[in-house]
């Protein structure tokens, strides 16, 4: 991932009002966790599974925070009954920024994960945009954001290999 | 030993109104709000969810008192939050978890499959390994009053292991409906809302 991409990642985020973030780092955002850990603006919980970071970001929005959670495609299948949870009971917001392996760009071996992260989002009925163009990124981040809080449940954001590089 | 229900009525005596409190789903959750009925108080958190959702709570509110009612299969579910607790260090955060060695036993009239606590898993030892220095365990009721009193008037992070028995044949009646998942997060958010003056909510219609 080119730094320059990740910057709009975290532009994205702050323009979108986020000063909360939770998530497992991976090697293809590695460049958006090492900055958000550093950042003054944004608290970043660095836990030990992406379900751990759902309950934070969760808790944190009931102190008044903004909360995303940053996580590999990977990690939405172990965050993923603490997700629906939060979606389908608790109804509560929180805007989901996920890496896209297995998409246009990607090697085969990661097709898994073609084959899990939008079926599985379709399945908790949380919302999500993909985004191929880097141009898209900061904007799209932003939207999402604002229709998780409008709608009080999780949206997430999927950003593509021809996003990123 | 103790029963739950003996410690959590012990703790509605003596717990202050502006302490929130934060539920694992069962008995935790199904007592709490038959013993305490108030804005204060978010239940249903599932396994292997209330530690980190108190977590969460208490960093976006340093300087309100936080209190996690958790259970010993429930925070086994997700153990590494202590760990995460500890480098995150929150003053004002306090993990009960009531230890019965027992998956399911608080809804039967015997217990049901053992969890790795009563093995040979102690989970005092386990915080204390994680870097949460302020962990203890208690088997008696005196000892947790002691143990929360001192929670809430000292620097935390804090972790109470109650060892409690097995079942809970003492429960109280129920008198009072627990609010379901989505009514409970308007009351707590609200609460909220309205004690630490930050916007939780919105509007509903977008932008809040």
């Amino acid at each position: 991932m080119k730094p320059e991409k990740a910057q709009l990642v975290i532009q994205g985020l702050k323009e979108a009002g986020v000063d909360f973030a939770a998530g497992v780092p991976d090697a293809q955002f590695i460049e958006v966790y090492k900055i958000l850990a550093e950042d003054r603006d944004i608290h970043y919980v660095g836990t030990a599974n992406e379900a751990e970071a759902v309950g934070v970001g969760f808790g944190a929005w009931f102190g008044g925070k903004k909360p995303a959670l940053i996580l590999a495609t990977s990690g939405l299948l172990v965050a993923t009954y603490h997700l629906a949870r939060i979606n389908l009971l608790h109804e509560v917001p929180v805007l989901v920024v996920i890496p896209y392996r297995g998409d246009i760009g990607d090697p085969r071996w990661m097709g898994l994960y073609k084959k899990t992260t939008e079926p599985g989002l379709n399945a908790m009925d949380i919302p999500y945009r993909v985004v191929s163009r880097p141009e898209d990124i900061v904007r799209t981040i932003k939207d999402c954001n604002e229709s998780a809080r409008a709608w009080l449940k999780p949206v997430a954001v999927l950003l593509n290999e021809e996003a990123l590089w | 030993m103790v029963t739950r229900f003996t410690l959590l009525k012990e703790l509605s005596a003596i717990v202050p109104d502006d302490v929130l409190v934060l539920t694992s789903i069962g008995n935790n959750s199904g007592f709490w709000g038959q013993l305490k009925d108030r804005e204060a108080n978010l239940f249903h958190l599932t396994m292997g969810m209330c530690s980190s959702t108190a977590l969460g709570l208490s960093l976006a509110l340093p300087k309100r008192k936080i209190v996690a009612l958790d259970s010993d299969g429930n925070l086994t579910l997700n153990l590494g939050v202590l760990g995460t607790i500890a480098n995150e260090a929150p003053k004002n955060l306090t993990i009960v978890v009531m230890d019965n060695g027992n998956y399911l036993g608080s809804h039967k009239h015997e217990p049901g499959m053992p969890t790795a606590t009563a093995g040979k898993m102690n989970l005092e030892a386990v915080a204390k390994g994680c870097g949460i220095a302020s962990a203890s365990t208690i088997e008696e009721v005196a000892a947790f009053r002691e143990k929360i009193q001192a929670a809430l008037s000292n620097a935390g992070p804090h972790f109470i292991r109650a060892r409690i028995e097995a079942l809970d044949r003492d429960g109280p009646k129920k008198t009072k409906r627990v609010p379901d998942p989505r009514e409970n997060k308007y009351q707590f958010a609200g609460y909220i809302q309205k004690t630490e003056g930050v916007e939780i909510l919105g509007s509903g219609l977008g932008g809040g």
